[in-house]
């Protein structure tokens, strides 16, 4: 493993966890950090599998919630989307909507709304999100919830909490060094990589966690990096860390991304820190002018201070050809990044860590078809998630710059979306319009941004019944039963993160 | 309304305390938070669980006394009706709270006596709990080591539960129960030992229960499971009619 960021720490952890080390029998991981590369440590959002990642890996969510200034993310709030006016925001929560496990209900919320927006009416979490309440209680077991959730954490302490545990714990061998040479077979197979202290390592399967230098994959393989620049237009960003006013200040239970001139703004609570930044495309807006407007926004909060420091960071956004090439597999920032809107840096990592782990070949000859499985797996994946992330921008309405209106050019549209959105002119979307097994967004995700969005689906008549009907009736007056509950009985986000530092969870 | 009110030797110099006994205010909880050095004698009579804390989370030893909220099969007709009655049921109206001023402190906070006015407790009979110069009665001393031995068990209980929870031998337990009038219950939020994982459990670990009293302490709760049966017999008298069978 070449890299010791959050890719590297997660697939290290996922792999020794899958495969512990039985002797001669088992496989041995080896990860080479570089010292001269401090991870770039953005990426404070993650999803819901999460969770059953960290289980995987055996540490505790206790430990984990408490070593890496974690909090719950239940979701995402858009503000200022649809058309930027005041009160114009809507919620992507974690739980699926109301009936999804037995039917597709969209269309009988589109027929009668019952004056609620479409994540207030289908999903009790929208209530539990705006009271920024926590998904469980002081008595929920580890990793379990009452509601679906994920993470805000401190990347910069992720890595390290990580490397712990796979170390101590699952006998991950560690070193600090450089890679400065790597060898190769007459086959084109690296056959060894060598280090800067000396060390010549071989290995049956080399994986590039080494981030934007992509080592392997890029300086070595040369596989062609695809920009998605045509379709998704940001490629600047500017973040800072915001202090809480108090110790007892509220933490959001959603990431909170608000829509700017020229992009958004992400806004993340740990229970340290809020992080905040401003993603925006150079095309339409300046550094400075950027700066202008993420200050602006922090000054409408009472966030603005002088020692606040502003870092830049550059944003690329694309992913490589090909993932897997010989013995070779890219994993996180080397494999690609998109845009931080809905989160899917760390869910891909995770989604690779778990594909090396179930494809991973028990000799050489099995290497080349598991590497064309895996490499149409993620190029569907990075594809599905260049029209996820597009769709947020199509849908919406603004007309205040060229950015907005840009956005929703047809050539910048991919063919897939755009088939797509025709489509769901007439049908709501679901399971049989992504025929994947593990779907990064699934129809659910797109229900709740299109409806969100205020997108109009008008299904012929005859797809509808009485009997679905008064299914969707009868879910939708669970929800808000379960929304009052839940308000009532959860503690605040805050409240419980504070009761997990003092108490921890208990397993069971 | 509980109106707590710290004991003063002045201020209470000639309150007078009738006989202890169990009130419907307290007594009307079908869970009662019990310590293990209480097992023993409550072995006679109830079940014995692992409950959560709703403020920590953390395990409690807990007796059980009935199927619902307010239901406690032990309490008929303002009487208590077994030899042995828990600690945190006896102590009432007496309870300790926390000295305020230093609550922030690093040092354990001193804790003090105080009692819940709000009972129809003080009456021109009974016992004193002060005597003319001040000094506490025999009486008050009793309640105030009664009171004590609660907040060593409490602690106890944490060290107990808190390795027991470590070594994944609290399991969650779901009773089904169905009363002679057909009506059904789901016992939930109760845990016991996981008794597969103590049968499994290496020497050095089993060693370390024993030295520590745990061992003991783990088998009463297994042992007392036995009296679920007995407390759904009291149910179904109480439902068929029948008045509760006095000991």
């Amino acid at each position: 493993m070449v890299g010791g960021g959050t890719a590297g720490w997660i697939t290290a952890g996922v792999l020794a966890s899958r495969y512990p080390r039985r002797g001669e029998d088992g496989i041995s991981v080896t990860l080479i950090e570089s010292l001269q590369q401090p991870p770039i440590g953005v990426g404070e959002g993650t999803w819901p599998t999460i969770r059953a990642t960290l289980k995987q890996i055996g540490v505790t969510e206790t430990d984990f919630l408490r070593e890496c200034d974690a909090s719950f993310k239940q979701g995402s709030q858009f503000v200022k989307w649809v058309d930027g006016s005041d009160g114009d925001a809507y919620y992507h929560p974690f739980t699926l909507p109301a009936g999804y496990e037995e039917r597709n209900l969209a269309p009988y919320w589109l027929e009668d709304p019952r004056g609620q927006s479409f994540a207030a009416g289908m999903c009790f979490q929208t209530e539990v999100c705006s009271r920024a309440l926590a998904p469980k209680q002081i008595t929920t077991p580890e990793f379990t919830g009452l509601a679906n959730y994920a993470y805000h954490l401190d990347a910069g302490k992720f890595g390290p909490f990580l490397r712990k545990h796979c170390i101590d714990k699952l006998g991950v061998r560690h070193l600090y060094d450089e890679i400065v040479r790597v060898e190769s077979k007459d086959s084109g197979d690296i056959s060894q990589v060598v280090t800067k202290g000396g060390e010549v390592l071989a290995a049956d399967i080399y994986i590039d966690c080494s981030g934007f230098s992509s080592l392997l994959i890029g300086k070595h393989f040369g596989v062609p990096f695809l920009s998605t620049k045509d379709a998704l237009f940001i490629d600047k960003a500017w973040a800072v860390q915001i202090p809480y006013p108090t110790d007892d200040a509220a933490i959001a239970s959603a990431t909170v991304a608000t829509a700017q001139s020229s992009g958004w703004v992400w806004d993340i609570g740990l229970t340290t820190r809020r992080g905040v930044g401003y993603v925006f495309s150079s095309s339409y807006m300046s550094d400075e002018g950027a700066l202008e407007e993420l200050k602006s926004y922090l000054g409408a909060r009472g966030d603005l201070s002088r020692d606040l420091s502003f870092r830049k960071i550059d944003i690329n956004s694309g992913y490589r050809q090909e993932f897997w090439i010989r013995n070779c597999v890219a994993v996180g920032l080397s494999a690609g990044f998109l845009e931080p809107l809905e989160a899917s840096a760390i869910v891909m990592i995770e989604l690779s860590a778990k594909s090396i782990a179930n494809l991973l070949p028990s000799c050489h000859d099995g290497m080349r078809q598991a590497a064309r499985l895996f490499n149409d797996t993620f190029r569907y994946r990075w594809e599905r998630i260049v029209d996820f992330l597009k769709l947020h921008y199509v849908l919406s309405r603004r007309t205040d710059s060229l950015f907005w209106i840009d956005n929703r050019a047809r050539e910048s549209i991919p063919d897939s979306l755009r088939e797509w959105l025709e489509y769901w002119r007439d049908h709501c979307p679901w399971h049989e319009d992504f025929p994947h097994r593990e779907e990064v967004f699934s129809a659910a995700s797109y229900q709740y941004i299109l409806y969100g969005m205020g997108f109009q689906t008008y299904p012929a008549p005859w797809l509808l019944n009485d009997r679905d009907r008064n299914l969707a009736r009868e879910k939708m007056n669970e929800a808000a039963q379960y929304a009052k509950t839940l308000a009532a009985g959860l503690p605040g986000n805050r409240d419980l993160l504070s009761k997990v530092r003092r108490y921890g969870l208990q397993k069971i | 309304m509980v109106n707590r009110v710290v004991l003063n030797n002045q201020i209470h110099r000639d309150v007078r305390i009738a006989a202890m006994r169990p009130t419907r205010e307290n007594a009307e909880v079908n869970t009662v938070s019990v310590i293990p050095r209480e097992f023993p004698r409550l072995l006679a009579h109830y079940p014995i669980f692992f409950t959560k804390n709703t403020e920590t989370g953390r395990f409690e030893t807990a007796a059980l006394m009935g199927f619902q909220p307010q239901e406690n099969l032990f309490f008929v007709d303002g009487q208590w009706d077994a030899a042995y009655v828990p600690l945190q049921i006896q102590r009432q109206p007496f309870s300790l709270i926390t000295r305020r001023a230093e609550d922030s402190g690093e040092k354990p906070p001193s804790l003090d006596v105080a009692l819940d006015m709000s009972q129809t407790v003080q009456s021109h009979e009974g016992q004193r709990l002060f005597l003319e110069d001040g000094q506490p009665t025999k009486f008050l001393q009793d309640i105030t080591s009664m009171l004590s031995a609660l907040v060593a068990g409490a602690k106890e209980t944490y060290a107990f539960t808190g390795r027991l929870a470590e070594l994944s031998l609290i399991e969650p337990v779901q009773i089904d129960i169905e009363f002679v009038n057909g009506s059904e219950t789901k016992l939930q939020g109760l845990y016991w030992i996981a008794a597969a994982t103590l049968k499994a459990l290496p020497a050095a670990q089993l060693a370390e229960l024993r030295d520590r009293e745990f061992l003991e302490w783990m088998y009463f709760q297994m042992a007392s499971v036995a009296h679920v049966s007995a407390l759904v017999a009291r149910k179904n008298r109480l439902l068929s009619g029948a008045t509760a069978a006095r000991p």
